[in-house]
């Protein structure tokens, strides 16, 4: 079995991929952040966000994927966070 | 250069003004490669004979552009766009489902380094002189004022490599020319143009000045951008609709036949179909979004304006501008 993938490693993952679509420091991305209100990402980034962990995470937990019924009920950067964590260590 | 790939099986009335458009853009010198499901019919025709990306499924007009772009990834504007961003293709054009051709460029071609959103640009034809670049035309609803000035940066590119403006004059649209006429965000995003390094940044202009001489480059969100262009093509249809009708009356036939060869002229300039579609602007390659309406003669015109955009390296060029008017870390 692959090792478990540590919360912090998935915040940090998480924190890059916002970083880099929508252009702003990781170190702003706090986890209380919600996407639309806080962050503004709109629908096509969110669907970046996603694509963009499933490659990132793809090397360490074969067949990861996030579903897309499940998006809308990521509503923050922690909601994210929560979703990956759990699913990569199922 | 590598062929611009073509989604066969995108717009209102595909396949068929993509393969026509495709065959005659083919003849004419440019190389194309179609995006379509295997055994497309028409891949030869008039001494032209078409290579084919396989891809079996197709996002349709209704779709949800990025849950589409998720499900369907053999569709043909995913191919399409893997197409250009695995180095099979120059660039993609599409007259299928415009935000899932946006997303298929987004998602699989990416971002230029440091755009903050791709925009839609489109030319609005202007009687007598080159057209006005008007974006962003709908690609984000909501904006933020930085972004209005990568639109600016990315539209004088595209102006000065499609239409060859030197120094295209960017204007912000506004209700007024005063530069505190307008809302919060045109209010906050004039004096970042007028700072910007490198733009001819001329102020407001408003709705009238679109389609004239005064203004090369015209900025906005593209929910107002969206609301002009098709209230532009709504009116200039009703004008053209009125006109024929008056001309077909018995009694105005004959004038109006002897006024052909002069409004002809200005017919073809007012006709989408001259300008082959809008750019999607920010994404790393060139991506083209034909009308879903697209004759034939669109869709060969959208694929020689995808050649001239890559042979001119317009994305380079936007690069360029996007990272020198980044701000120093």
């Amino acid at each position: 079995m692959a090792a478990e993938i540590k919360r912090d490693e998935v915040l940090k993952i998480v924190r890059d991929a916002l970083s880099d679509i929508l252009e702003i420091e990781p170190d702003t991305i706090s986890e209380g952040q919600s996407f639309a209100d806080d962050l503004e990402a709109d629908s096509l980034a969110l669907i970046e966000l996603v694509e963009a962990l499933e490659e990132a995470l793809s090397d360490r937990v074969d067949g990861f994927r996030i579903e897309d019924e499940d998006l809308e009920d990521l509503k923050t950067v922690r909601d994210a966070v929560d979703y990956v964590h759990e699913h990569a260590n199922d | 250069m590598l062929p611009v790939a073509v989604d066969a099986m995108g717009g209102d009335l595909a396949p068929q003004p993509n393969l026509d458009g495709a065959h005659a853009a083919a003849l004419a010198g440019t190389p194309v490669v179609l995006v379509g499901p295997e055994g497309l019919e028409g891949l030869t025709s008039g001494g032209s004979t078409l290579g084919l990306i396989h891809a079996s499924e197709v996002i349709g007009m209704l779709d949800d552009p990025a849950q589409g772009v998720r499900r369907k990834k053999d569709s043909t504007l995913v191919r399409a766009a893997e197409a250009v961003r695995d180095g099979k293709a120059s660039a993609m054009i599409s007259a299928g489902n415009t935000g899932a051709t946006m997303a298929a460029a987004l998602l699989r071609m990416g971002r230029i380094s440091g755009v903050k959103r791709p925009a839609i640009a489109t030319p609005i034809p202007v009687p007598g002189t080159t057209p006005t670049v008007l974006l962003d035309a709908g690609a984000n609803a909501e904006v933020q004022p930085e972004w209005l000035v990568q639109f600016a940066l990315m539209g004088a590119v595209y102006a000065r490599r499609r239409f060859g403006i030197e120094n295209p004059r960017v204007g912000l649209l506004s209700i007024g020319e005063e530069p505190g006429k307008g809302d919060t965000l045109r209010k906050a995003a004039h004096p970042l143009l007028a700072a910007a390094p490198g733009l001819n940044f001329i102020g407001n202009v408003e709705g009238r000045d679109v389609m004239s001489d005064d203004v090369d480059v015209c900025v906005t969100d593209g929910f107002t951008g969206n609301v002009v262009l098709k209230t532009l093509e709504g009116g200039m249809q009703a004008v053209i609709g009125a006109l024929l009708e008056a001309f077909a009356q018995p009694d105005y036939k004959e004038h109006a036949d002897a006024l052909m060869p002069a409004l002809l002229p200005l017919y073809e300039t007012l006709n989408p179909d001259t300008y082959g579609g809008a750019v999607l602007l920010g994404v790393d390659g060139v991506c083209i979004i034909a009308h879903g309406s697209s004759s034939a003669r669109a869709i060969e015109n959208g694929i020689n304006v995808a050649r001239d955009l890559v042979e001119h390296d317009m994305v380079t060029e936007i690069r360029e501008a996007i990272a020198a008017a980044a701000p120093a870390d």
